[in-house]
């Protein structure tokens, strides 16, 4: 492996970024201290996987994989956390979330080009969805490995 | 404690976690466990994001039921994830009715943080982003100092009840206007950069994600609801940013500008 470091720092660049803005964003949220932190290195994750993936002509695949992604990573963290796993998730995804789609297509709505407008309505609400699919699926997988294990434990402690 | 009043603890409860940005169908959990661990049964309810209807049916076979109105929809994930940690102690017997109904009135009281702390948080997120969404240096700290003068905007128009809608128009015209007012006096080359930098503190990206995650959770009617408030709030945001482009370019052609 020959990774240079200069790659390697340019990479890491992006998700820090999405990670500290994150963090602040925690703030205005209610968040406190650790968790601030542990909602940081979601966004970190979720901005990660985004960017690492080819495009493909659109960011909403992307934005899928970089939602279970995060999805992921809250529910395991809000479950060693014993919180909702949606605390960790509204402050992970807001980097990934479409804000600029919408006001692109609302402002594009005012200056009367429909096309465009459909255009990015279409492209605004794909994301969303995405998003929205890829943190569903997340929770469905959180839910069965939850019960995976209750079921395991409780049997243990059945048998003597 | 009197059913009446447990119907009340339960409902209040579900409104605070729907104020406080919880999902809907965890509203509604929140009001049916607190019901069910407290005996009662048959507990019903319907959560929308402006408001929910709880009944349920008492040891005494009598039917009671309670309307709650949402007025305010704010992000408090603090105050969420407290209500959620108070039903699990509930329903594990680990504490009694009372101490719930005391530990509700603590996670009510529990403010917000403090004017300078949200401003240098919004200075601070909007900058960042900007610097993400390929902004450079000096359109990161314009957008911060944007940020600041908008997260004092918002808090002054919270503070005189304004409706949602005025703060995200004249948040997108202030943000507008400001990043023009940069360009044109030489210090940022663009200001798509600071818009979108800056407009992040406004725009309902969450709330357009949380609609779709609520409608692919089966509650349609919330999920309507809360998308239309999302679109809402867009059409506000780009509604001012908008005027305030028309209007610069007005001047600039009547050499005003």
């Amino acid at each position: 492996m020959n990774i240079d470091l200069s790659t390697l720092l340019e990479w890491l660049k992006n998700p820090a970024l999405a990670a500290m803005a994150t963090s602040a964003f925690s703030l205005l949220f209610g968040l406190h201290s650790i968790d601030i932190i542990l909602a940081s290195v979601g966004a970190f994750i979720g901005w990660g996987v985004f960017q690492s993936l080819p495009q493909m002509g659109s960011p909403v695949f992307a934005a899928f994989l970089a939602a279970l992604a995060a999805g992921f990573y809250s529910e395991i963290v809000g479950w060693i956390r014993s919180r909702p796993a949606t605390v960790y998730i509204i402050a992970s995804i807001i980097p990934l979330v479409p804000g600029g789609g919408m006001y692109y297509t609302m402002l594009s709505t005012l200056e009367g080009d429909s096309m465009k407008t459909v255009e990015l309505f279409m492209t605004t609400l794909m994301s969303a969805f995405a998003l929205a699919a890829g943190l569903a699926i997340s929770n469905a997988f959180g839910r069965m490995v939850f019960m995976a294990y209750s079921h395991i434990t409780s049997r243990r402690k059945a048998k003597p | 404690m009197q059913p009446e009043d447990l119907l009340l603890f339960a409902a209040d409860a579900a409104r605070l976690m729907l104020e406080s940005g919880g999902e809907t169908y965890r509203a509604e959990d929140t009001a049916m466990d607190i019901i069910a661990s407290q005996g009662g049964a048959e507990a019903e309810c319907f959560a929308t994001s402006t408001g929910l209807m709880l009944s349920y049916t008492g040891e005494d076979g009598k039917v009671r039921s309670v309307v709650r109105r949402v007025k305010r929809r704010g992000m408090n994930l603090e105050k969420a994830s407290r209500i959620h940690a108070m039903v699990n102690d509930l329903r594990g017997d680990r504490i009694g009715i009372m101490e719930a109904a005391s530990e509700l009135d603590a996670i009510e009281r529990l403010r917000e943080r403090p004017a300078a702390v949200r401003m240098g948080a919004s200075a601070l997120g909007a900058g960042l982003f900007t610097l993400l969404f390929g902004g450079g240096a000096a359109e990161a700290a314009a957008a911060a100092v944007i940020g600041a003068l908008l997260s004092l905007l918002i808090l002054g128009f919270q503070r005189l009840k304004l409706p949602e809608f005025l703060t995200s128009l004249a948040g997108g015209a202030l943000t507008a206007l400001a990043s023009l007012s940069l360009q044109s006096l030489g210090i940022t080359a663009s200001p798509d950069a600071i818009i979108i930098g800056v407009i992040m503190l406004l725009v309902p990206g969450v709330a357009i994600t949380n609609a779709i995650r609520d409608i692919i959770a089966g509650d349609l009617v919330a999920g309507i609801a809360r998308g239309v408030d999302a679109f809402i709030t867009a059409a506000a945001i780009s509604a001012g940013a908008g005027g305030a482009f028309a209007m610069w370019k007005l001047f600039e052609l009547g050499g005003m500008g």
